[in-house]
């Protein structure tokens, strides 16, 4: 007893105000995660798991899922679906920092205004591009109407070959305030008088950008991008809502699959392996994430 | 950048005029379905389309609260009843953790924290068969219990990191008053740090809620019922069902994103406090 009061005498008190929190995720998560990696190595649907009969199987789920055409085209997809969400939604939000980072009247309202589109549940702006880029009533085909781009209306959402874009430019209008506001914050922390003083030695504008602004800014725009991969990269609701991963897979990406093959197939261990296949990147990618977020966490 | 400190009156016009001009831009697309949530079906066939309802119609929402099918208020309330007890237990768990991660270093802080970290990138597959499977042993698959579970899990690793670096910042001395005054560690942390990171707080529970209410798979998976089911996914089933009856869906949505729209005209400050910390969903 008196070793157990001697424990939390000091520093180790923090503990008992950890615990439960720690405790909680334990279980709602980490045993979740640990059972999803039991679940990988079983075979286990919806015929026999009410039977409780569980074959071990090993590896051979994911080999039959790396065989599975379709696995293989979500990863394509999912990478594709990160690579240029991230990238217009970066470039597009680094614009619009620099340019609200100016001091006008309207700067900080607008800019507050912007971050609307974040907040809004997945579920809702699926919704919105499903109607803006449905075939008939859509205001996109009407728009390229009008300007005499197209002739006849563009089946957005179900031509397999355009499909994915549509899902990406949905993902890039949520991810804009996400990446402005980031960068915006960044971008206050450098000083104004190294600007002046590059001026005064004859650095225009672009040479200022590349020279003082993008080295100092370094650090947010790393955990920008990795933060954004990771978001990215698991992405669901989106896709699920707008496409369903149609039309022929051509927009599902591994989080869809997954759930695809665990909910709408009931191939449990299928899906576990799927899904397990997809927290591996993340964790991979994620580890910059961590090396950043716990620098200084050393004592 | 580089701009000098004041602009001239000429430039600060222009710039205004060009901000106004992207905020239309990229908020059209919200802009475009209020407007279609108050026309006639047949109006929203039109073309060109009508930029404002010239017939204006509220029965897309008033349909919803006739027809006990697909209740969107109800499904609202459910949202609501899940979302506030997600945060709720978001931020009573989050609050004291942080708080220790903060100010003491106990055996297995790193290794806390670093788990906080890892569960901010799990993606919702990975959790939602075995969370299925849990659910249903324990007895709480198909009620709103099983979604404010899961819910919360969204919530408390983005707590904690977000308060972590509120109690970091207060001053130890602050503290050390308190136990001088003759507080232990419990009530001073009641009495005195918790009042201090109140605007912490504040970013966390809205962030919870707005996570939990946001969110289409857990709610989607583990509530079957269509009468406890949240409003994403009531949303979703009705696309399912209704297809393309856009006057309808498009009220859904406004529906949907009320509460949203008020948290962000009262609580803005906290918003951009949160989304700035670095440790939010992007």
């Amino acid at each position: 007893m008196k070793t157990i009061k001697r424990f939390f005498k000091h520093e180790n008190v923090g503990i008992l105000f950890a615990l439960p929190a720690f405790v909680y995720m334990l279980i709602v998560v980490g045993y979740p995660i640990i059972s999803n990696i039991v679940l990988s190595v079983q075979d286990v649907t919806v015929r026999n798991l009410a039977r409780g009969t569980k074959n071990f199987v090993g590896l051979n789920n994911y080999i039959v899922l790396f065989r599975d055409e379709v696995f293989r085209l979500t990863i394509s997809n999912t990478l594709k679906f990160t690579v240029y969400s991230l990238l217009f939604q970066f470039i597009i939000g680094f614009a619009l920092a620099v340019f609200f980072n100016k001091n006008f009247s309207f700067a900080k309202p607008i800019r507050g205004l912007l971050m609307i589109p974040w907040m809004i549940p997945m579920t809702v702006t699926a919704l919105i591009f499903k109607f803006i880029f449905s075939t008939d009533v859509g205001i996109i085909n009407y728009l390229l109407h009008s300007l005499g781009i197209i002739s006849e209306n563009i089946e957005w959402l179900t031509n397999p070959n355009i499909a994915l874009g549509c899902v990406i430019f949905a993902n890039v209008w949520i991810g804009i305030p996400f990446n402005t506001i980031l960068l915006s914050t960044g971008l206050t922390t450098i000083s104004q008088e190294l600007y002046e003083s590059a001026a005064i030695d004859g650095a225009n504008g672009f040479q200022r950008f590349i020279k003082i602004t993008l080295p100092l800014l370094r650090p947010t725009i790393e955990s920008v991008l990795v933060l954004g991969f990771i978001y990215t990269f698991k992405c669901y609701d989106l896709i699920y809502v707008m496409t369903s991963g149609g039309p022929v897979n051509s927009t599902h990406l591994m989080s869809t699959y997954s759930y695809k093959l665990s909910f709408e197939m009931f191939d449990y261990s299928m899906g576990s392996a799927a899904a397990n296949v997809l927290l591996v990147i993340l964790l991979v990618v994620g580890m910059v994430y961590l090396k950043i977020t716990m620098e200084g966490e050393n004592d | 950048m580089g701009e000098e400190k004041r602009l001239n009156k000429k430039k600060n016009i222009l710039l205004c005029v060009i901000s106004i001009i992207i905020l239309c831009v990229l908020l059209f697309p919200l802009f475009w379905i209020f407007v279609t949530s108050l026309k006639t079906e047949q109006e929203i066939f039109r073309i060109p389309p009508t930029f404002y309802p010239h017939k204006l119609n509220l029965g897309s929402y008033a349909a919803q609260i006739e027809t006990g099918d697909f209740n969107m208020f109800r499904a609202f309330g459910n949202s609501f009843i899940i979302s506030i007890g997600a945060m709720l237990i978001a931020v009573v768990l989050a609050v004291p953790a942080s708080y220790a991660i903060a100010k003491y270093r106990f055996v297995g802080r790193k290794t806390m924290l670093l788990g906080f970290l890892v569960t901010q990138m799990l993606p919702v597959s990975v959790l939602l068969t075995p969370m299925f499977i849990m659910f249903k042993g324990m007895n709480v698959y198909n009620t709103w219990i099983s979604a404010i579970l899961a819910d919360a899990t969204l919530g408390i690793p983005f707590s904690v990191l977000i308060l972590k670096n509120y109690f970091a910042s207060i001053p130890k001395e602050l503290e050390e008053a308190a136990y001088i005054d003759g507080c232990g560690r419990f009530k001073a942390f009641i009495k005195v740090l918790i009042p201090v990171a109140k605007p912490g707080i504040i970013v966390c529970a809205i962030f919870s809620f707005l996570y939990s209410w946001g969110d289409l798979a857990y709610g989607m998976t583990f509530i079957l019922d269509q009468k406890k089911r949240p409003i994403t996914a009531g949303i979703f089933n009705f696309m399912g069902q209704y297809g393309t009856t856009w006057s309808y869906l498009t009220a859904f949505a406004i529906v949907t994103i009320i509460p949203v729209a008020l948290i962000f005209i009262f609580m803005q400050k906290y918003i951009i406090a949160g989304m700035t910390s670095g440790a939010v969903k992007g």
